[in-house]
């Protein structure tokens, strides 16, 4: 009760008022300016992602390759080329099921 | 200052009278001060806040 002694001269009826509405000003205001001076708040509520290292996972950047090439092999299989978004290529194999002689199918 | 518990003071409050609105002040900043660290964890956990 240490400042207690300050609604002997101050009226409750002004006091409290004043303190909640600078308590309320306040807050209001850093969280203003906050909104106003950063970039993430307003990419967050547009629903980006949290973590700028996510959104490579993502599906759009997922979809950032330049382009793909998939040419057909002569055992069935499938040879895809992707030019990655740095220029570099990437080959993938895309072979069919093999059929096992234990299949009853 | 006096100390004289019973003096109403310009206010119209005794020394006790003020010392029980101040303990409603304290209690209710204290209150505010807890919802408003757990809503400042809650946003560090859930927004890029903080990284």
């Amino acid at each position: 009760m240490n400042n207690a002694k300050l609604w002997l001269v101050v009226s409750p009826n002004l006091g409290i008022p004043i303190f909640l509405g600078a308590v309320a000003v306040g807050s209001f205001a850093v969280h203003l300016a906050l909104v106003k001076n950063t970039t993430w708040i307003q990419s967050f509520h547009q629903g980006e992602e949290i973590s700028a290292d996510s959104a490579a996972l993502t599906e759009e950047g997922a979809a950032a390759a330049t382009a793909s090439y998939a040419i057909p092999a002569t055992d069935g299989a499938t040879e895809i080329t992707v030019i990655l978004p740095d220029g570099t290529h990437a080959k993938a194999l895309l072979q069919p099921p093999e059929r096992l002689a234990s299949a009853t199918q | 200052m006096s100390d004289d518990p019973d003096k109403v003071w310009p206010t119209g409050l005794t020394l006790r009278e003020a010392e029980e609105v101040h303990s409603y002040m304290i209690d209710g900043t204290r209150v505010f001060g807890v919802i408003a660290l757990l809503a400042h964890i809650l946003v560090a956990v859930s927004t890029p806040w903080l990284g």
